[in-house]
């Protein structure tokens, strides 16, 4: 089995950036976004986020997996508290408006009667939730592709975690594909035993209890292997001191820039939400 | 009273007992280790060995709290008077496993992180970063993802990051264990070079052998918590027990002479030529566009076969023995079972004939009760209760557990984890066993007898397994298959096949002292046999030389 990160270099305009004036940046547009319901503004940070993407020069194949995912998961949220219940949106949107589509039925033996209207609103609304969702997704969805795992430690450093939590970040990447392996090694060796994964019987504790041939192993080995790991980095003296972090991160002016930015958007969109009370939903009359 | 401020490492009567055990693991240590000087620790699994290491680099008992008496002084200074900061740069250490010692996800990151913790300026740390990388000639390494090196690029990352803290006393526990031969040859020549340059080696091996190649200045043999050999390595061979440890064929043969052993017999069925499983032109690719793993693979299994498969890191063994059991399937040729196609079976059918043995026990040990675990299997292939209930008491006495069925496995010490994970295929009534680097992790007492007791279990057709060790080829295999960049570089008897020494190094693997002596007596042993067996065949005109 192959594992591997999904970061390459790509020369692209995107990671000349210090990567803590991207998280920065990024985060002021992701609280930014989630003040808004009026489609017209988040189709602007949806242009932003896509233009991001289209400049990391990430490609279709790399990333189609995980579209797929974000519009697998979207489409359902979206589709069952939007179109069809409506509990998941604020209120007066469902309630009334224009019906483009309706019916009513009445199941039988039991009387009940359900009755549905698909509105304009209602429609806008999904419009809505689909561009924050997808604005969201596109703007993280990009950092792995574009992001060095040997850094992410000391951009969060540099972001003002302490030194033993920034260099979790590190040790995560250390060991997500040794435990993608060993995961692997283990559904092998019960499947040589005659495990086969794919049977679903019974209910949810059946379930459960089905896989824990996989969990046992695989969460024992780590806890075995911790012990180690903690040796190591005692050995080694990890946590006595500040340390030094050797890959440096140094701020250009088009960090400041993005900074600057990213904090003005932020800044602006308050202004507009609390100010003066812009941007809660919106459809054309 | 300082005298030995010029001294390395000074153990004076160190004991030490881990608070929750009543006995201490060791007492009585004294021992010194002066500049350049190279020492060897060797004794079986519970020999107290790693307890010894621990004392000196510090973790006991600063993390494994216990009580401990004597001394052990670093220079003169006591290991329990020093700061962790200033011991890690006088002592440094090489965990068993380099897997586990390499923290960082990239080469030059791994060597940094010793040097980033100690707060050392950036430009410096740079500088003995790559001024370490290469004096271990790894600088191609250097900004290599850590998790896709080899065994033996990862050690000698693992001792860079050790090294670049510029230790004086370097501790190296079973250094050897993961290795190929030609690694393990490569991690020797370096352990000589540093002892040369000054630095105190203290190697923590069972490979005895191995380690005499680079000529220890010392031998330390420990058994049950204490020393109970000091000195050069010639006094060794005759004063521990040659079952312990593995010392050279010629040294086995010598003290042999005194006390000759039992012959071994395997008790498998007799070789009669019926097929078990063959591969036809096997050809395999994990993805349609990637170089193929395996090619044009052609050979059988048959009753009574016991077949090691050797071969370098990346070679295709492992993938070789998962199409012997359907996990993978040929991308081109066909792998029959018994006749029929994997293609045309699932794992879970092929496993009623074909039992596989991972690595490490615990990667498939969940069940509360050893009961439980060896009943996992049968259950899966749908035996009948009663069925199950006779395989798994047949199981537990053929790996002699009986009296463990209520325990937990994973409460087992290693060796009887692996027996239970044997016991586990047993009790499915596979015929042919298949494993994956059996002797991993054991020492030469425990996978000697465990071999032993493998091979002597009813049962089994044919036995299969992937191994490093020639040694453990030529003791017990009939036939051998020698991979090489995912082809069939040899297939025959061992007695053909690891006498062309070529073929040997262009696959990683080196000839021991016990192959060589096998190659010597062969016109009058017909085969390859252990050392202590090979005393018959030497009459007494026969001078065995010393090493």
């Amino acid at each position: 089995m192959l594992v591997s990160f999904q970061y390459r270099p790509r020369k692209s305009v995107i990671e000349r950036f210090d990567p803590r004036a991207r998280w920065i940046a990024s985060f002021a547009l992701l609280f930014s976004i989630v003040l808004f319901w009026d489609v017209r503004l988040l189709a602007v940070f949806f242009v932003i986020a896509m233009a991001q993407v289209f400049l990391a020069r990430i490609t279709w194949k790399e990333t189609h997996r995980a579209w797929i995912l974000l519009i697998i998961l979207s489409t359902i949220m979206i589709v069952v508290n939007t179109i069809i219940t409506g509990s998941g949106t604020i209120a007066g949107v469902v309630g009334s408006g224009k019906p483009v589509f309706h019916f009513e039925i009445k199941i039988p033996l039991v009387g009940w009667e359900i009755r549905y209207a698909l509105t304009r609103e209602r429609l806008w609304f999904a419009l809505a939730q689909y561009l924050r969702v997808f604005s969201i997704g596109a703007l993280f969805l990009v950092i792995p592709f574009t992001m060095d795992p040997r850094i992410y430690g000391v951009t969060f450093r540099g972001i003002g975690l302490p030194d033993k939590l920034a260099f979790t970040m590190d040790l995560a990447f250390r060991f997500i594909p040794t435990l993608a392996r060993d995961y692997q090694v283990t559904v092998d060796a019960q499947r040589a035993r005659g495990f086969e994964l794919e049977k679903t019987e019974g209910g949810l504790f059946a379930q459960i209890r089905r896989v824990a041939p996989l969990i046992v192993p695989v969460t024992m080995n780590s806890i075995l292997a911790g012990e180690d790991i903690a040796n190591a980095m005692d050995l080694r003296c990890f946590g006595l001191k500040k340390r030094t972090w050797v890959e440096a991160l140094k701020y250009q002016w088009p960090d400041y820039l993005l900074i600057g930015a990213g904090g003005l958007i932020l800044i602006i969109c308050l202004i507009l939400r609390f100010g003066l009370n812009f941007g809660n939903f919106w459809f054309p009359t | 009273m300082q005298t030995d401020h010029n001294l390395p490492l000074l153990v004076k009567d160190l004991s030490f007992r881990y608070q929750r055990r009543p006995a201490p693991s060791i007492s009585g240590i004294s021992m010194e280790v002066k500049p350049g000087e190279l020492v060897l620790i060797a004794g079986v699994s519970g020999c107290g060995k790693t307890t010894l290491m621990r004392c000196i680099n510090g973790l006991a008992p600063r993390v494994y709290q216990g009580d401990i008496s004597g001394e052990v002084r670093i220079f003169g200074k006591s290991v329990q008077d020093m700061s962790m900061t200033e011991l890690s740069q006088r002592v440094g250490t090489l965990l068993q496993d380099p897997e586990r010692q390499i923290v960082s996800s990239h080469v030059f990151n791994e060597v940094a992180f010793g040097l980033e913790n100690l707060a050392v300026p950036r430009q410096r740390i740079i500088y003995r970063v790559n001024e370490t990388l290469e004096y271990l000639n790894i600088e191609h390494l250097c900004e290599r993802q850590t998790f896709h090196l080899s065994g033996g690029e990862k050690q000698k990352v693992a001792l860079a990051g050790v090294l670049v803290m510029q230790p004086k006393v370097l501790l190296l526990d079973e250094p050897l264990a993961s290795l190929d031969p030609a690694s393990a040859a490569e991690a020797l020549a370096i352990f000589r070079k540093l002892a040369d340059d000054g630095i105190s080696v203290i190697i923590v091996e069972h490979r005895v052998e191995d380690v005499l190649a680079i000529k220890p200045d010392k031998v330390l043999f420990m058994d049950a918590g204490q020393v109970i050999y000091q000195g050069d390595a010639g006094g060794l061979y005759d004063s521990v027990d040659i079952s312990k440890v593995k010392l050279p064929a010629r040294a086995v043969l010598r003290r042999a002479q005194k006390a000759s052993t039992q012959p071994f017999k395997a008790a498998l069925p007799p070789a009669d030529g019926q097929e078990l499983v063959r591969f036809e032109q096997v050809e395999f690719r994990y993805q349609p566009d990637s170089p193929p793993v395996l090619k044009e693979i052609d050979f059988s299994i048959c009753k009574g076969d016991v077949i090691a498969i050797l071969g370098p890191n990346g070679a295709g063994k492992t993938t070789l023995v998962k199409h012997a059991l359907g996990l993978l399937k040929p991308t081109r040729g066909t792998v029959l079972i018994e006749g029929k196609p994997t293609h045309s079976l699932t794992v879970a059918e092929a496993a009623s004939t074909v039992g596989y043995v991972f690595q490490s026990p615990t990667q498939m040990l969940f069940a509360p009760t050893v009961q439980a675990e060896l009943e996992f299997g049968p259950k899966n292939l749908k035996h009948s209760t009663e069925q199950i209930e006779k395989d798994v008491g047949w199981a537990l006495e053929s790996v002699h557990m009986n009296g463990e069925r209520k325990t937990p496995p994973l409460a087992l010490s290693f060796g009887q984890q692996k027996r239970v994970s044997i016991a586990a295929i047993l009790a499915m009534r596979s015929r042919i066993l298949m494993m994956d680097e059996p002797t991993a992790g054991q020492d030469y007492w425990n996978y000697i007898s465990f071999m032993d007791s493998i091979l002597q279990m009813p049962g089994f057709d044919a036995i299969l397994f992937i191994t490093h060790d020639v040694d453990l080829a030529l003791i017990y295999a009939n036939r051998v298959l020698l991979l090489k960049d995912g082809t069939v570089a040899a297939y025959g008897s061992p007695e053909n096949v690891l006498a062309d020494e070529n073929l040997l190094h262009s696959t990683r693997l080196r000839p021991t002292s016990l192959l060589r002596l096998n190659l010597e007596l062969l016109p009058r042993t017909g085969r390859f046999m252990r050392a202590e067996a090979l005393v018959d065949y030497v009459s007494s005109n026969h001078q065995v030389t010393e090493v």
